[in-house]
């Protein structure tokens, strides 16, 4: 910094970027977006960029400047990409067409500096921020855990576009390019380096500038894919290499629900050999899709899930989690100690003896095996879960979670010892389903000390967890319970206690609703087919089956549903035929599938799906009238990640506002 | 000159014990220290913070770590002013890493100070032998192709066997076990004594992990949470079912892998400063050390490789003017339960006393119950160099939380030397 060299080009003013030029004639172009946590490229920021480019065009034509390496000024990360709260205003198709264009400009004449142009990443580097990147000519980021690359657009109904559909495939070849723009996966350092998203990487930040400088002083310039890459989107090739692309993602999005993927596919199909074509195209797709109905409500769901992550405690009271005791080592305790470990807590795992908890470790170990990459991070992860017979983790533990049997009195005595046992900040929780949460509290000294942790089955797949709130519990009680969950990488959504809490309660008429169409002669395939083409992630019946004929039964009689004893249902049940558990349900289940027969013709599968779902979003209008969650909106997050309601609807009440459930 | 300050420990950070190729087995020396000395950022909220000194090192150690001490100071994020010194007495590394910044501290030339001291044997530098290492040195430095040849001249394949990092006595080509045999025959330790000196240190150890005194000493790494060789359920009759792993031969071999240190990778730091300095940023004061003392024995002489800690601590006593009744609190470190117990035993002997340590009264007996009291490297197992600043933190703690006065700590190095320090109760 000491000996910085006045430019003899005027720099514009800037308040996202800062710039100086040394005295080897390097250009150091820092971002640090003030007041905001992370980098994105705003309009305001991106006009600021376009000036300062400017200014570089002509420091670069006078020879003064060798070279810009662009760095970011926040630990955060580079650039997390554009700034989504400026996309609502921005779908208009005129004001967005200006503003892509600007941007392809700037971009554009970024690439065609006269002086090699290095961008320095650590932390995110995501969507436009990765776009920015990819027209600096050489790249270079830090290997360590925190280093992520991608294009999350798809995620919000829209692919990359400011070039990078174009520019990735023609840095890292058209397969993984299309692959992480169609599935918005986020990559590691290394993996991006093989990629060829990144040239080069270095161990820690303070290394950056310093490979940077080399990169300028030596002209280093980013190869592009190799032939061996790009022969799969020539000719022919590109065609069959599209429709495998469209198959992969028909796997799990239907093209009326989410058209962005479809439409980069075919942007692929047309120009995937012309990288500077695809670029081009990008704006005439890009367009409708940032106007849909899609889009708009992918955006609620991205803003709804950011505020999630708000709840819990924040600043120097903010609670560190490092151990958790979990009571109850059957279907639900051994998964979520499970997933605990796999987090990265210490977890004491407690039941009434050791042949009980030892199906739970050989679960726990599947999981570690499938989630975590070597075997030492697996084996410390085996070593994170103990098997604690006697319960001595109880007096260490931040977070005790019980997942005992159903039953009153267990779950008291339970928590008697646990409040006179656990250090007094300890979070008391109870995973219960159906006690009400005030009856296992009412004999504590303390009973604003227990909240609900209601995980859902399977909890290595399902993203939420209701945190319970008794009409014991304080503020501050819910805000610790949701900070552990956000800390286990869970989403938190604050439920009131009442019967069935809010998914349960949402889900259980429109299953029932749908046992009874079946019941009345209705096929149950069908059944199942229009749910999915409303926009559920699985049918009504499937979904009775994969939660248990006999759980479903429970909770439905604890809303004041009885099961007729005469019903296919209550048959079923006496039959031991409890869904995919034990192969036979409504369906028979083979290899963890259920057999479907062919689903019969119907005029309007998804009109049909709307009247099944009606039951649920009338639950969940009731839900919300009721105070069991706070607002509309997180009663739509809450139901999305808890049921998979249709997300490119923005969740049942959004749904129902729209006139679309 | 100016009256010397008192140096406050204001506290400790390490992360947990591995043995070795266990929890990091992906890991390396800069990695582990790097962590430590970030438990000690994290704990003391000392981001960005100009420390006086580091200090550290690793007695296995990469060529390209020669600058470990200073490289760690920057990834754990203090203050790019902070320097950082490497420094190496094997297992007393860190803790004489401490007393040479407490002197620092004490004379007033820095205010604050981490030492610190990690080792891995997973990831050691595994060399070629002697004959390869100049093959390929002059390979490098030749011209002419003639020269390159010359450079093969005579070569054989197995010189292309890697030579383990080793820490065998140079002197003596003895591993540090077989001199530790020597030791139990010469002080005549038993089999039995060893075993329960050592089952006594887990179950001390796992008494302190249960009761949480470590919870805010181990700073969890690389998804690693807790030292994995303290064993709660281990039993004298277990321990005897084990081999003896150095002497195989003889028939008298009493050192076995229960009752002699593991191989361990691990790290830990010390933050050590003037009392202002703590007082200024709200930082405790856990202890002061108050003495140290660095000895050396003549073991190619028939001393006893691990005996030198004898030396120190009769030294530094003697400075002080104390004998044992007026320590509460004895750390000594076991690299070997015969290592701990051929010790005291010299400390009673008469003659061991007056030829050795020039007593006439012996400095005697130590009440067995004030000897780690927490368990120690036969437990936690034995990163070397990181061993003096996991004792040096434990102490502190002990002594601030157990209203004892005196901590004694001693440390036997390799080449016959041993470490001595002294940490008194602040308030
Ligand atoms: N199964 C689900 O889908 C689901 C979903 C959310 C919440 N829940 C709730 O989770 C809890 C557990 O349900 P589950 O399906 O895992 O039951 P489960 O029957 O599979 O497991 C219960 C376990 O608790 C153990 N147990 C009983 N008494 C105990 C005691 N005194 N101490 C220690 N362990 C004891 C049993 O041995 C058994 O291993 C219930 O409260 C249930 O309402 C279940």
């Amino acid at each position: 910094m000491a000996q910085m060299q006045t430019p003899n080009v005027q720099m514009p003013p800037s308040r996202a970027f800062t710039f100086h030029l040394d005295f080897e004639g390097l250009g150091w172009l820092t971002i640090d977006v003030p007041d905001a946590p992370v980098n994105t490229l705003s309009r305001e920021t991106l006009a600021e960029l376009a000036g300062i480019v400017t200014a570089l065009e002509e420091m670069a034509s006078s020879g003064e400047l060798k070279g810009v390496v662009l760095l970011s000024g926040k630990d955060s990360g580079f650039i997390a990409g554009a700034d989504i709260t400026e996309f609502d205003e921005m779908s208009d198709p005129g004001v967005l067409r200006a503003a892509l264009d600007r941007a392809h400009g700037l971009f554009d004449r970024i690439e065609a500096l006269k002086v090699p142009v290095v961008a320095g990443i650590h932390g995110f580097c995501l969507g436009g921020g990765l776009e920015l990147a990819l027209a600096c000519h050489y790249r270079v980021a830090v290997n360590d855990d925190r280093t992520r690359l991608g294009f999350p657009e798809v995620n919000l109904g829209i692919f990359p576009g400011f070039g990078g559909s174009g520019r990735s495939i023609r840095q890292a070849g058209p397969v993984d390019a299309m692959q992480i723009m169609l599935t918005g996966k986020l990559l590691r350092a290394s993996p991006a380096r093989r990629m060829g998203l990144v040239d080069k990487l270095v161990r820690v930040r303070d290394t950056l500038r310093w490979e940077a400088r080399k990169a300028v002083l030596q002209a280093r310039k980013s190869s592009p894919a190799p032939f061996t890459k790009r022969v799969m989107a020539l000719g022919p090739v590109r065609g069959y290499v599209a429709n495998k692309m469209r198959a992969e993602v028909g796997r799990k999005a239907k093209p009326e629900h989410y058209p962005a993927p479809y439409s980069l596919i075919e942007l692929f199909e047309q120009h995937g050999d012309d990288w500077r074509a695809m670029k081009r195209g990008e704006a005439e797709r890009f367009i409708p899709l940032m106007n849909s109905n899609t889009s708009k409500n992918l955006r609620r769901v991205f803003f709804l899930s950011e505020g999630l992550k708000k709840q819990g405690v924040r600043g120097k009271d903010k609670p560190v989690f490092r151990r958790v005791h979990v009571i109850g080592a059957g279907v639900m305790g051994g998964d979520i100690a499970a997933w605990c470990a796999l987090r990265g807590m210490g977890v004491t795992l407690q039941d009434l003896d050791m042949e009980r908890i030892k199906p739970a470790l050989d679960r726990a170990k599947a999981l570690f095996r499938k989630r975590l990459r070597s075997k030492t991070e697996i084996d410390n992860a085996v070593a994170r879960l103990e098997a604690d017979v006697t319960g001595k983790g109880l007096a260490r533990a931040d977070v005790v979670i019980e997942a005992v049997v159903e039953n009153l009195e267990i779950k008291r005595k339970i928590f008697a010892e646990a409040e006179l046992k656990t250090r007094p900040g300890a979070i008391l929780a109870t995973n219960t389903s159906s006690i009400e949460l005030e009856r296992i509290a009412e004999n504590l000294t303390a009973p604003g000390r227990l909240i609900g942790l209601h995980f859902f089955n399977p909890v290595a797949q399902l993203p939420l967890v209701e945190v319970i709130r008794s009409r014991f519990n304080a503020d501050a009680d819910i805000a610790r319970g949701a900070a552990f969950a956000l800390a286990i990488g869970k989403s938190p959504v604050v439920v009131k206690s009442a019967p069935g809490f809010l998914v349960n309660r949402v889900l259980m008429p429109y299953m029932l609703g749908a046992v009874q169409r079946v019941e009345a002669g209705a096929n149950k395939e069908q059944i199942d087919a229009a749910a999915v083409a409303f926009g559920m992630p699985m049918g009504p019946i499937e979904l009775m089956d994969t939660v248990g004929l006999d759980v479903g039964k429970s909770v439905a009689e604890e809303l004041g549903n009885p099961v007729a004893p005469d019903s296919q249902f209550a048959r079923l049940i006496a039959d031991r035929k409890l869904g995919r558990k034990t192969g036979q349900g409504f369906y028979t289940w083979s290899n963890g599938k259920a057999v479907k027969g062919e689903v019969p013709p119907h005029p309007d599968l998804a009109g049909l799906g709307r009247e099944l779902v009606q039951p649920l979003v009338n639950a969940t209008a009731v839900a919300v009238a009721e105070g069991v969650v706070a607002s509309d909106d997180l009663a739509d997050i809450g139901v999305i990640y808890g049921t998979g309601f249709a997300p490119f609807l923005g969740g049942p009440m959004q749904a129902r506002k729209d006139g679309r459930a | 000159m100016a009256e010397l300050r008192k140096v406050a420990i204001v506290g400790s950070a390490r992360i947990p014990f591995a043995r070795a190729y266990t929890g990091y087995a992906e890991e390396g020396n800069l990695t582990m220290l790097g962590a430590a000395l970030g438990g000690l950022v994290e704990k003391y909220n000392l981001r960005g913070e100009h420390i006086g000194e580091v200090m550290a090192g690793a007695v296995l150690s990469h060529s390209r770590d020669f600058n470990l001490a200073r490289e760690a100071s920057l990834d754990a994020g203090l203050s790019p002013r902070t320097p950082g010194t490497n420094v190496q007495i094997a297992c007393g590394t860190s803790l004489q890493a401490a007393l040479a910044l407490g002197a620092k501290i004490a004379i007033g030339e820095i205010d604050s100070a981490i030492a610190a001291g990690t080792d891995t044997v997973s990831d050691s530098p595994v060399v070629f032998g002697d004959k390869f290492q100049h093959r390929a040195i002059n390979l490098s430095r030749a011209r002419t192709t003639g020269e390159k040849l010359k450079a093969f001249k005579g070569f054989n394949l197995g010189e292309l066997t890697p030579v383990a990092p080793s820490t065998q006595e140079p002197r003596t080509g003895l591993s540090m076990g077989q001199h530790c045999e020597l030791m139990a025959r010469q002080w005549d330790i038993s089999r039995e004594e060893q075993d329960a000196l050592a089952l006594r240190s887990h179950q001390n150890a796992a008494r302190a992990y249960d009761e949480g005194f470590h919870d805010d000493l181990v700073v969890p790494f690389a998804g690693v949470l807790k030292d994995n060789n303290v064993r709660a359920d281990t039993s004298l009759e277990k321990m005897a079912t084990m081999k003896p792993a150095f002497d195989k031969q003889s028939g008298h071999g009493t050192l076995t892998a229960a009752n002699s240190t593991p191989l361990t990778d691990g790290a830990a730091s010390v933050l050590l400063a003037s009392e202002d300095w703590a007082r200024a940023r709200g930082l405790p004061v856990l202890a002061y050390l108050t003495l140290g003392q660095v000895a050396a024995n003549d073991f190619a002489g028939g001393e006893g490789l691990l005996m030198a800690p004898t030396i120190a601590v009769s030294e530094m006593l003697r400075r002080s003017n104390l004998t044992f009744a007026d320590i509460d609190l004895f750390e000594i470190h076991e690299a070997f339960a015969a290592q701990v117990l051929a010790t005291l035993k010299a400390w009673r002997d008469p003659d061991y006393n007056r030829v050795t340590l020039g007593r006439d009264t012996p400095l005697g007996e130590i009440d067995p119950d004030r000897i780690n009291v927490r368990g120690s490297s036969l437990a936690y197992g034995h990163p070397f160099a990181a061993t003096g600043a996991r004792i040096l933190g434990l102490t502190a703690k002990s002594l601030a939380t157990s209203g004892k006065q005196r901590a004694l700590i001693s440390v036997c190095t390799a080449g016959g030397m041993g470490v001595a320090a002294l940490v008194e109760r602040a308030a």
